[in-house]
């Protein structure tokens, strides 16, 4: 249920005239659903190809130890195993994302339970799992580091010795266990803090989540009919799958390549490379085609799930309500390798402001090894973990106040202009509009402080980057006037390639019906960073509406040469390009195609290349975690809970969100978004947390690390508020990961509401809640 | 071993080891790789096919029990190239993202709506409860049900 609220001039927002289009803002059938739902759909778990090896690794079970030695002559032995590789089989070179830390086997030592010590390669799953039982591991056992206090030690021991010589993206500052560690500041905080009347400091924790896509990660590396090496897999980031497993492996980029299947759901657990490297590797060793499958179980250990953070953070305000100065501090638990950790670590800070005006700031960031599971990244990318810790201080202040935590936040919002402690400034701001009507649609200001025993309401407001880097596109006319896009921006399930069909369909004016996108593989597209970060319809869409147009232009130049005109002269809409002054002068696409290919001009292809940066003029700051995004979306939540104060039991009674989308291309699609980053969150809020003791994970299954079912889900009530956006394609903003934002604050704010007690830690399992009802009754 | 299976109305002959589970012997042996394997345990729903008409999680059926059993999977739902009214309204109501849990989802769908023509919202979230999906949120496969049963409804009827 969408009600859309679109602003006009009066609200001061550059507004261009409000255009009627065809086909954009249209919730058309996704192009990918006839084969999803008769099981036609390919995905990477169900890709065979003849004679293929089954593969199975050999995980670490020691939190931190070092290997004595390997024996595989038992698994050799087994009939049926065609090769067994260590350490001592796997390049030297090391790779990552931001850090260039991992390798593809351990070598020498292994750093935590999961960590990949050898793999198999037999004729049979069962046979490579007998196989992987058989290898004889001696360790030494080292004492680990669990938690990142003991990390931090400054006798404790270093994790990564070659930490200073390892490549890097950015020369970040690091040292002992701390992978990455940046600090922005501005104004004094240390005056503003006295000169507040209130100020309130508190640590919040967050959880270790499983991205727990329903498809596992699976992957089949083998031989073109050129004998090159190719790997067939489920990625969200196709080009930089690819960069990363030519790196991993010691190739060039064109020795290797990479064919993306259909993806059973990303959340950031399909990012860079995961399986592929050491499937290749068999591969290679072997000369066959391996397929490598995870379990369940494995999915928990080998995915790089969300980070567990602790922050803490002290807010100051006058009596008056208006903010004052924040300081904050992050700790990230990066588990084993950096990953995506430093990401997350440094957007955390570039989204420490919320989406408020603080006077003065002071924000630090570290993200520190441990021997905990290798953490990445999940939906959400550090500004979950901070937007908890923030939006649920803001209800503590409020509360310290004796102001209602709505009206605390009314008086201190982001305005257009202002700058962030990233030094990057927003512009197109709504936060405003998402709140007023995410309270209306709520009745908040009826319900709170009002609401009946053991219940509770609670509100959160978010801000997400949108845009960030590269995207390419092309697409070319076909010899029957139809349009096929190639783009390396895969499909994991949220609409990508319709909606990128809609925006070609819009600009060429032709049917939807009448465009294609291409299986992306890594030899027919250039780069694209992919699908991630809430920007496959800004970046990608922004390449796909500059390819189109190229296209468009082409077309045009095309006819007027065929029809005896200046190319400014022509049209192309249905179908037909043709003189805009006399629209029977004209032909159809077919017959452009047909001219262009067998006359004069040569094939019609448009090309479109874009850059989120390239539009800003502003300096980018210099330090790590600053930088300028291209736009921001804004969001409000209101959530209603009723608790068990015995048992500590919470249930979603209702829930209300309203986003700052830009241009809805497809409601549908933006909607199918919403409500399930929402029920992500709500799980991420009660109950979902991957329970790490000793180094290892104590719940990998979806018994024990529950999902939220169809029985748990509240509806929601959903609404928009659509004002273009100046540089996304027809508006649109990004909403991948900006309703992700809100559960967790939200339910937080009103749990506490419910309880009278506060609440540091998500989730709020009904142990930690009824712990902390009793711990305040004492 | 050897075991007789109708499969989408097409009786099988296939050769099965003892411990094979019915969810690889269709992937595998049958070659119908629209049914799922996420989590080999039962818990997530993705493997449902009908099995003499009831919805089993095929991931914990054995093979060699399956003998001489009908057996509906995702691919035998359609008539022809007309989906089954409850793959269209999948499609129709926006109920399918990445489309992993879909094939479970609409054969528990399809057995629910068998069962129970016109279910109410909380009969439809009883049946569907132990199929997981980790993007939709639920809502619109909740849309998507009401809608189908409005049209196998009336069929029954």
């Amino acid at each position: 249920m969408t009600t859309s609220t679109t602003k006009g001039e009066s609200t001061g927002v550059k507004e261009r005239t409000k255009p009627e289009y065809t086909i954009v803002g249209k919730s058309v059938r996704r192009i990918d659903s006839i084969a999803k739902v008769t099981g036609a759909s390919k995905y990477s778990t169900d890709f065979y190809l003849k004679g293929m090896l089954h593969a199975k690794i050999l995980f670490s079970d020691r939190p931190y130890a070092r290997i004595v030695d390997i024996d595989a002559s038992k698994a050799l032995a087994l009939p049926g195993v065609k090769a067994v590789v260590t350490g001592d089989d796997a390049p030297d070179n090391r790779y990552g994302v931001y850090l260039e830390d991992k390798i593809i086997l351990a070598k020498g030592a292994v750093t935590y339970v999961g960590d990949r010590v050898a793999a198999v390669a037999a004729v049979s799953e069962a046979i490579a799992e007998q196989a992987v039982e058989l290898i004889e591991v001696t360790y030494e056992d080292l004492e680990p580091l669990l938690d990142t206090d003991a990390a931090l030690a400054p006798d404790a021991p270093e994790l990564h010795p070659d930490l200073a010589d390892y490549d890097a993206g950015f020369p970040y500052i690091r040292y002992g266990n701390v992978c990455m560690e940046a600090e922005l500041a501005r104004g004094d905080v240390d005056s503003a803090f006295a000169g507040s009347d209130v100020v309130v400091e508190q640590t919040y924790r967050t959880g270790a989540i499983n991205q727990a896509p329903i498809e596992p990660h699976a992957c089949v590396a083998g031989f073109d009919h050129r004998g090159r090496l190719t790997v067939w897999t489920a990625t969200q980031q196709l080009s930089v799958c690819h960069a990363e497993l030519a790196s991993a492996l010691g190739l060039s980029m064109g020795e290797v390549k990479v064919v993306a299947l259909e993806c059973g759901g990303g959340f950031g657990g399909k990012l860079k490379t995961n399986l592929e490297p050491l499937c290749a590797l068999l591969a290679q060793n072997t000369g066959q085609s391996v397929r490598l499958a995870l379990t369940r179980e494995e999915e928990f250990i080998a995915a790089n799930g969300r980070a567990p953070f602790t922050i803490r953070i002290k807010l100051g305000a006058t009596r008056d309500g208006k903010l004052t100065a924040s300081d904050i501090d992050i700790v990230a638990d990066a588990g084993a390798y950096a990953d995506h950790v430093i990401g997350t670590a440094s957007h955390a800070l570039s989204s420490s402001d919320g989406v408020y005006r603080f006077p003065s700031m002071k924000v630090r960031t570290r993200a520190v090894y441990t021997n905990n599971p290798d953490y990445g990244c999940m939906r959400g990318y550090g500004t979950i973990q901070v937007n908890f810790a923030l939006e649920a201080h803001m209800n503590v202040l409020a509360r310290a106040l004796g102001i209602d935590p709505a009206e605390l936040r009314l008086h201190n919002l982001l305005e257009d202009g202002d700058e962030l402690i990233s030094r990057s400034r927003v512009h197109d701001v709504h936060i405003r509009e998402t709140m007023e009507t995410a309270l209306a649609q709520s009745g908040y200001w009826d319900k709170a402080g009002s609401m009946p025993p053991n219940q509770g309401i609670g509100i959160a407001n978010m801000v997400k980057t949108v845009g960030l880097l590269s995207s390419a596109a092309n697409i070319h006319l076909n010899e029957d006037g139809t349009a096929a896009i190639t783009t390396a921006a895969v499909e994991i399930g949220t609409g990508t390639h319709t909606v990128l069909s809609q925006i070609a369909a819009e600009v060429l004016g032709i049917p939807l019906s009448e465009v294609s996108v291409a299986v992306p593989d890594s030899d027919s597209t250039a780069y694209d960073l992919g699908s991630i970060a809430s920007r496959t319809v800004f970046d990608n869409g922004s390449a796909v509406r500059l390819a189109a147009e190229n296209l468009r232009d082409k077309i045009a130049g095309c006819a007027a040469g065929a029809l005896g005109c200046e190319v400014g002269e022509v049209s192309v809409s249905s179908g037909r390009a043709y003189v805009t002054s006399n629209p029977e002068n004209g032909m159809t696409l077919r017959e452009v195609a047909g001219t262009s290919i067998y006359g004069f001009g040569g094939p019609l292809v448009g090309v479109g290349s874009w850059n989120a940066y390239k539009h800003h003029d502003e300096p980018v700051g210099g330090g790590f975690g600053e930088g300028i995004y291209p736009t921001f979306g804004f969001g409000t939540h209101v959530a209603e809970v009723e608790i068990d104060p015995d048992t500590g039991q919470v249930s979603v009674l209702d829930y209300t969100a309203c986003h700052d989308v830009g241009k809805a291309i497809n409601p549908m699609a933006l909607e199918g978004q919403i409500e399930g980053a929402i029920a992500q969150g709500i799980g991420g809020s009660l109950w979902e947390e991957m329970l790490v003791a000793d180094g290892r994970i104590l719940n990998p299954n979806f018994v024990d690390y529950r999902l939220p079912t169809i029985l748990d889900m509240p509806r929601v009530k959903v609404s928009t508020v659509e004002v273009p956006d100046a540089l996304g394609p027809f508006g649109a903003k990004g909403i991948g990961e900006h309703p992700i934002l809100g559960p967790g604050p939200a339910i937080t704010n009103a749990v506490s509401d419910a309880a009278g007690v506060s609440i540091n830690q998500i989730p709020i399992t009904p142990e930690r809640l009824a712990t902390a009802i009793d711990a305040a009754a004492e | 071993m050897e075991i007789m299976l109708t499969v989408n109305g097409e009786a099988l002959s296939l050769a099965v080891a003892p411990d094979a589970l019915l969810i690889d012997t269709l992937r595998e042996a049958a070659d119908l790789t629209g049914s799922k394997k996420g989590c080999a345990t039962g818990d997530c729903g993705a493997c449902t096919v009908l099995l003499d008409g009831r919805p089993v999680t095929s991931c914990l059926v054995l093979s060699a029990t399956a003998q001489g059993k009908d057996i509906v999977t995702i691919e035998g739902l359609a008539d022809g190239d007309n989906l089954h009214p409850v793959q269209q309204a999948y499609v129709d109501f926006g109920a399918v993202q990445c489309g992993y849990c879909t094939p479970g989802m609409i054969m528990m769908t399809a057995a629910l709506l068998d069962e129970e023509p016109h279910p109410s919202n909380d009969q439809i979230k009883a049946g569907l409860a132990g199929n997981l999906c980790r993007c939709t949120g639920y809502s619109k496969i909740i849309d998507a049900v009401n809608s189908a049963a409005l049209i196998t409804g009336e069929q029954k009827e």
